[in-house]
């Protein structure tokens, strides 16, 4: 028997009945659209995550001051001053795959002066390994030395927006700012890294040396967290249990109590967002899910009434030669192309939407081969599903019955 | 070459569950039906004609007996080879035409060709539509023909697959007069050219035509005689002409 005539013989059938071949698409169109929207919108996300976590360095983890199992700020009220300068050199000393380590305190809020100009920035005391850790050097300028750190020099390095507010298009380099009412003399010009993950400008800050920013800022003799590189991206769980066991010993911390301190590794970041993310999209999935079910029951039943309406064309092909099987595979074929053809609308519906989307909220998307293939799987098994029942009771009908009809 | 197309013995179908009221649709017949035949079933309605006929066709089985079709026991076989003996040996004519509505004349005579092997099946569609004295009408939908039109899409479509028999269930029934004596015209032109014909009615007039004439009461065969002077429906066609013209010059 020639399947392909069978073939056309369903799909000739659905133009023949406009209408009910609408009725019977509209839900599987609106619970495919949902689906490639979804997908569209989960990988966006999920992209523009692993983006971020790539901009972070996937060869490197940070460590923070303080507890908490969270992402984000430690827990904890007030400062954590367990962490330590000689913490971040025992650990580079004695963890053979860390490559370098970019230890920082911060102090946020602060008031910077240049003649009667003045803003808010972040101040940063760093080391001469963050240009090299972070991958971010200065525009113009030179970076804090060893020299700078040893001498407890007053030099900074401005980020962009802060240059930007105090001196417009001046050259910054060798005049002299305030942070609060110390003064400092202006080595560089930091290049610009935009909008951080958490969405602050980074580029609103002052860098300082982190032994002038203990000493003479903040006095203090913690720091606020270490950028730790790594010399590959592979052994991060690994380093991340040596780093551990190394602070619990140097802090004396007993077996049983909790760390007080953090680390968060780029899987870290990656899990928290796809945390987010998965949720959101279980339940927009379970609404697709529920707009296909509800499209296959749509379709299970037209077809069931088409059935009973076309008893006479059933009982006809039989008696000029189809075989049950036959009369199966037309109706089944008939289901599947309403759905199939239903699902790549609402691919092609979803696709528009998501660019729309874009457009207007600007959430990122990104169109992929599985939400096509998805969609057009999805749909094809509602219509076999939903087909299955009334291609059955076609095929079991008599002829003499269904004629009489 | 076999003379026998069909032997039918002992046939019984019997409707209704046992101890409830039953009906013997057909009830002990034995009948044998030779290749070139015209043979007409007569009988009144709920007679048995049609179920016999549905049996002798193998639309529907019977409750016991023994049916030959072209030497095969039809009794024995299963789904599929009944399928494939409706398609290859059989044509069906109905009363009320059962053309596919939405359909061309063309397309509704392929329906059978599309369940069989045959290649180009178009061609042989057209070839069978032109025998009928259809070959203009075939992009036309059922909608669009006439009565006498449509049966005879429907015996084009009867004999696309150059069927052993054609069995014809009341297929002037719905027709007026001079469409039904095209329609017999047409079907005496099939049996002289050799095919085998079965029609079945409940009217003399129609009956007369054939060759052959089983009469069928409560399932029963009453008489089966030879129709030595078949009426011969063409010249019923030109004598009908002649009066109309001869009205038309009053």
């Amino acid at each position: 028997m020639k399947t392909n005539r069978l073939f056309k013989i369903a799909f000739t059938g659905l133009g023949r009945n406009k209408l009910r071949t609408f009725l019977m698409m509209i839900g599987i169109v609106i619970g495919i659209t949902a689906l490639t929207l979804i997908i569209s919108a989960g990988l966006g996300a999920q992209k523009r995550v692993m983006d971020r976590v790539k901009k972070f360095g996937l060869q490197s983890m940070m460590l923070f001051a303080g507890g908490g199992r969270e992402m984000g700020q430690p827990v904890s009220g007030g400062p954590v001053t367990t962490l330590t300068l000689r913490d971040a050199e025992a650990i580079k000393r004695e963890v053979s795959t860390i490559d370098e380590v970019a230890p920082f305190n911060r102090k946020p809020n602060a008031e910077i002066k240049y003649l009667d100009k003045s803003t808010t920035a972040t101040v940063f005391g760093i080391t001469p390994s963050w240009a090299y850790v972070w991958d971010w050097d200065v525009q113009s300028g030179d970076f804090i030395s060893e020299n700078d750190m040893d001498n407890l020099n007053r030099v900074c390095l401005l980020g962009p927006t802060v240059k930007k507010e105090l001196f417009g298009d001046e050259n910054p380099i060798g005049q002299q700012i305030r942070i609060g009412n110390i003064q400092f003399e202006v080595k560089g010009v930091m290049q610009s890294k935009g909008t951080s993950p958490g969405g602050g400008d980074m580029d609103n800050r002052v860098n300082i040396p982190l032994s002038t920013f203990m000493r003479r800022v903040a006095n203090v003799d913690y720091i606020f967290g270490i950028k730790i590189l790594l010399t590959s991206a592979k052994e991060m769980g690994q380093t991340a249990e040596n780093i551990s066991a190394i602070l619990r010993e140097r802090h004396t911390i007993a077996a049983g109590m909790p760390d007080d301190f953090r680390i968060v590794t780029p899987d870290e970041v990656t899990q928290f967002a796809e945390k987010v993310a998965g949720t959101f999209n279980i339940f927009l999935a379970l609404v697709a899910g529920i707009a296909l079910i509800a499209g296959g029951v749509v379709v299970a039943n037209i077809m069931l009434i088409s059935v009973s309406e076309r008893k006479k064309e059933i009982g006809l092909r039989k008696a000029v030669g189809a075989r049950s099987r036959d009369i199966k595979l037309q109706f089944l074929f008939e289901a599947t192309a309403v759905t199939l053809v239903g699902g790549i609308i609402g691919i092609i519906l979803g696709g528009i939407g998501a660019q729309i989307l874009k457009i207007v909220t600007g959430i990122p998307v990104s169109v992929s081969w599985l939400g096509v293939v998805l969609g057009v799987v999805s749909s094809s098994l509602v219509g076999i599903i939903a087909g299955m029942q009334p291609a059955s009771r076609a095929a079991k009908m008599q002829p003499v019955e269904s004629l009489r009809a | 070459m076999r003379n026998t197309l069909i032997q039918a013995k002992n046939l019984f179908k019997i409707y209704g569950k046992e101890n409830s009221a039953q009906v013997v649709a057909v009830d002990d017949v034995s009948v044998e039906i030779r290749r070139g035949e015209f043979v007409a079933i007569m009988g009144a309605s709920g007679s048995g004609k049609s179920t016999l006929m549905n049996i002798l066709g193998c639309l529907d089985k019977p409750d016991s007996g023994t049916l030959l079709l072209d030497g095969t026991e039809v009794s024995k076989l299963d789904d599929e080879q009944l399928a494939k003996v409706r398609n290859q040996k059989i044509g069906f004519v109905f009363q009320t035409f059962n053309l596919l509505a939405r359909t061309s004349a063309l397309e509704n005579v392929e329906l059978p060709l599309i369940y069989s092997d045959k290649q180009d099946i178009t061609k042989l569609a057209k070839d069978s539509l032109q025998a009928v004295g259809l070959a203009d009408r075939m992009d036309h939908h059922p909608g669009e023909l006439s009565g006498g039109q449509q049966q005879r899409v429907a015996i084009a479509r009867a004999l696309v697959n150059d069927p052993e028999i054609i069995f014809a269930d009341e297929p002037t029934g719905n027709l007026d007069t001079r469409s039904s004596l095209d329609i017999i015209a047409l079907f005496s032109e099939l049996n002289n050219s050799g095919r085998t014909i079965v029609l079945v009615t409940h009217e003399p007039d129609i009956a007369a035509h054939t060759r052959r004439i089983i009469k069928i009461a409560d399932g029963k065969i009453v008489s089966d005689e030879e129709n030595k002077n078949p009426i011969n429906a063409k010249t019923e066609l030109e004598k009908i002409s002649a009066t109309e013209v001869a009205n038309e010059n009053k």
